[in-house]
């Protein structure tokens, strides 16, 4: 298996509308996806994104804004995203905040600019509200569609959500037996970031089924952060012997989405976005990012975790010295370095990770 | 708590300290009386309840140092609804006011850096980084800090206060409750008010077991009501600047909020602020003003830039500039007239989700141009806060909007409120002399 076929956004996107329905751009992180495709929209999530000329960006926002926010902008100034009909904006931090409302307020784009406020526990309370605040979506998402799902139809997309889901988790625990490159395996990943669940469950079953029983060789490692951008951070580990047998990303690993168990749509929506891996963002306690950390560590046999942290990201820089603490503790060592998803990975960085593995090889 | 414990307490607060802070503020009234010369050519020497200020700090620090012997201690948000707090007879210490006493004494920098050694990047708030490094160091202007047996922290003012408290959390082993206030993009929405309610309600169930004692209707009903009063009068003391000369100016406020801040629910706050008033009020009748020659006045945006406050208020007093009106001095006054007495409850879950920092950047726009107009203003300084990005994101077009809708110069300061190592001085000066000959002043 040494790649694999993975439709382009572009490709999906015109797909969709082909076939008659509508796009949303999505911003990070935490959403539910089958609340969207139940109206038949596409979520398809901008990270960023990479490689983007920030400076329309950087006319509204200040230098200590992260790049994720700031490209964003700068995305949606460029036009690039003049083809969706909708942006949705979750909150997810204060800059990200600092995007919806700015939007909202002075920046506004073509299309209707949606907001969800994502709760910062996990309490009886915080489920209530994400429900409530999610059949404000829905509301809103008839307004401008004209259109109800029904409970049954809800129902249905959440299944095939779920189902997606299962087989993403899949996809990350058999890892080890899957023969592709880390940056060919996150591309796989990252496609649940635009393909339709039911076109990405039926690419995961063919790799799943292509899973085989010799293991990959090489020191494993933990990815943790936001986004693995700049990309070629797979290829300076690979190339100093290391891959990638677990991740703690925003964008990947922390969004495995369990099922829900209620039997309405929108607590059971909740309950998925709210009970998914530990995040900073959503207010888990340190000590449960610690535990989830080195519960992957056992379960991959990774010998490291490198946290590879976005640039003012506050959510993950208060934790850090605490998780880098605990796994010293716990005889794993770590490495931290920040990027700007917007430049080249740098010389000293690559110099850094070189080192780091180094020791631990 | 025992016997001892309390007559301990009593000794040092009560007796000892109390009769210490009082000859000391007998000594600053008696030798602002006698005429101590004043260093200032283009300051008005400082309110004459400022010994008064200068007590009340320091009485609510020595209460914390010795809180353990005789209540609960819990550490909150500036923004936290803390009235049940006060009614279960917790200490409440705010670290963020602490962390601004340490940017105010130029000792944060030493501070901090015990944070940053422990691995605390420099991108994150400046008031964290001194907050942590106080509690991995033990250092601290104030003597000693109360250690917590609650921690309460209000995502109204950010979300960064959230990241912080988890770090608290871990380290002390405490509770960690939160109130989490869903940011208002527009208009407050039944369901968010549903959610802050039930979480206060939980709030109160962990307080009550962390005190041991249950609360009581009457007492919360009269922190609030002391609340509200002490909100109402702090508002109408900043209003007050509306005046020509302005009586005190925003760099005053910043420092004359503490009590507003950190001893809501208290009668001594109200009694403080009432005091205030009144001196206001005498000197608004004698046309004193908070600078010798006031000729331009001036809209502040975000926090302080606490270690450099009386260097700003001069830089720009001897241009004949006033800065008389402050959004961030303005939000402990204006949601006054939230505070419900008759509901507590329902009241503080709508007080707190109105905070101008859980509000888009359009709403802030408005105040902005309604103090404008109110204040009679003829420009806006926006510290742009490098620590606090909820309040600096939409600041490069509010900056815009102001000057092209109000008609008057807005200049952008890049800074931090509590880091003076993110403040260049020269880059800083170099501005507001551009920004003074906009002004015309």
């Amino acid at each position: 298996m040494n790649g694999v076929e993975i439709p382009s956004r572009t490709n999906t996107i015109h797909d969709y509308r082909q076939r008659g329905g509508s796009i949303a751009a999505v911003f990070p992180i935490h959403y539910p996806r089958e609340l969207l495709r139940a109206f038949d929209i596409l979520p398809v999530e901008v990270w960023g994104p990479p490689r983007v000329t920030g400076s329309s960006g950087e006319a509204h926002l200040q230098p200590y804004i992260c790049s994720i926010v700031r490209n964003s902008l700068s995305f949606i100034h460029s036009g690039s995203l003049d083809m969706v009909d909708l942006l949705l904006v979750p909150h997810a931090c204060d800059s990200l905040q600092g995007l919806g409302s700015l939007l909202l307020d002075f920046v506004p784009p073509r299309h209707p600019v949606l907001t969800l406020y994502l709760p910062r526990g996990r309490r009886a309370s915080d489920v209530a509200f994400l429900a409530s605040e999610l059949g404000a979506i829905y509301g809103r998402l008839q307004a401008i569609t004209g259109y109800s799902p029904s409970k049954s139809e809800l129902m249905a997309s959440i299944h095939r959500e779920e189902e997606a889901d299962a087989l993403l988790s899949r996809l990350h625990r058999q890892r080890r037996h899957i023969s592709l490159a880390d940056e060919a395996f996150y591309r796989l990943v990252r496609s649940r970031e635009y393909l339709p669940a039911e076109q990405f469950s039926s690419l995961a079953r063919d790799i799943l089924s292509q899973a085989i029983h010799s293991k990959l060789s090489g020191t494993p490692i933990i990815l943790s952060g936001i986004l693995p951008e700049p990309a070629s951070v797979f290829s300076s580990l690979n190339e100093f012997g290391a891959w990638v047998a677990g991740d703690d990303l925003a964008c990947c690993g922390r969004r495995i989405y369990p099922p829900g168990h209620s039997d309405e749509p929108f607590q059971r929506m909740a309950e998925r976005i709210l009970y998914a891996p530990p995040d900073p963002t959503r207010g888990s306690p340190i000590a449960a990012r610690l535990d989830y950390l080195l519960q992957l560590v056992k379960d991959t046999a990774a010998r490291g975790v490198v946290f590879y942290d976005v640039k003012f990201c506050e959510p993950e820089l208060f934790d850090l010295p605490r998780l880098r603490q605990g796994l010293l503790e716990a005889g794993i060592p770590s490495l931290a370095v920040e990027v700007d998803i917007s430049d080249e990975l740098s010389q000293p960085v690559i110099n850094r990770l070189a080192a780091y593995m180094e020791i631990l090889a | 708590m025992n016997l001892v414990a309390s007559l301990r307490y009593t000794w040092n607060v009560d007796f000892l300290g109390r009769a210490a802070l009082g000859f000391r503020r007998w000594q600053s009234e008696h030798q602002a009386r006698s005429g101590s010369p004043w260093k200032s050519d283009f300051i008005t020497p400082p309110l004459q309840i400022s010994p008064w200020t200068k007590q009340l700090i320091a009485r609510h620090y020595l209460e914390g140092r010795y809180a353990h012997l005789r209540r609960k201690v819990a550490w909150v948000t500036s923004g936290a609804p803390i009235e049940f707090l006060k009614a279960l007879d917790f200490f409440v210490y705010y670290p963020e006011n602490h962390g601004a006493l340490c940017g105010t004494m130029r000792v944060m920098e030493e501070i901090a850096s015990e944070a940053e050694n422990a691995g605390y990047s420099r991108d994150i708030c400046s008031y964290a980084r001194t907050d942590i490094g106080t509690l991995l160091s033990g250092k601290t202007p104030v003597g000693k800090l109360p250690r917590p047996d609650l921690l309460l922290a209000c995502t109204n003012i950010c979300q960064t206060v959230l990241f912080w408290y988890r770090v608290l959390a871990d380290h002390f082993h405490v509770p960690l409750v939160l109130i989490d206030t869903p940011f208002v993009y527009a208009q407050v929405t039944p369901h968010s008010i549903d959610f802050v309610k039930q979480q206060i309600e939980e709030a109160i169930t962990v307080a009550e077991q962390v005190s041991a004692k249950p609360l009581q209707a009457g007492r919360l009903d009269q922190v609030a009501r002391l609340s509200r009063q002490a909100s109402q009068l702090w508002l109408e003391i900043v209003e007050r600047c509306q005046s020509r000369p302005a009586p005190i100016s925003v760099f005053d406020q910043f420092i004359q909020m503490a009590p507003v801040v950190e001893m809501r629910g208290e009668q001594y706050t109200v009694d403080f602020y009432a005091s205030m008033l009144k001196e206001l009020d005498e000197r608004i009748a004698r046309g004193v003003g908070a600078i010798k020659n006031e000729r331009k006045r001036v809209l502040w945006d975000n926090l302080p830039i606490w270690y450099r406050i009386r260097y700003l208020a001069e830089y720009l007093a001897q241009h004949g500039i006033a800065v008389v009106a402050s959004t961030y001095t303005h939000a402990w006054g204006e949601l006054a007239s939230l505070v419900d007495t008759d509901d507590p409850i329902e009241g503080m879950a709508r007080t707190y989700l109105y905070p101008i920092l859980n509000r888009g950047v359009g709403d802030k726009l408005a105040r902005m141009k309604s103090m404008i107009k109110k204040y009679h203003l003829d420009g806006a300084i926006l510290h742009s806060d490098r620590s606090c990005k909820p309040y600096s994101i939409g600041q490069v077009d509010q900056r815009d909007l102001v000057s092209r809708e109000c008609g008057v110069p807005a200049l952008l300061l890049d800074a931090d409120h509590n880091d003076p190592r993110l403040y260049l001085e020269q880059q800083a000066s170099t501005r507001l002399d551009a920004f003074i000959e906009m002004l015309g002043a």
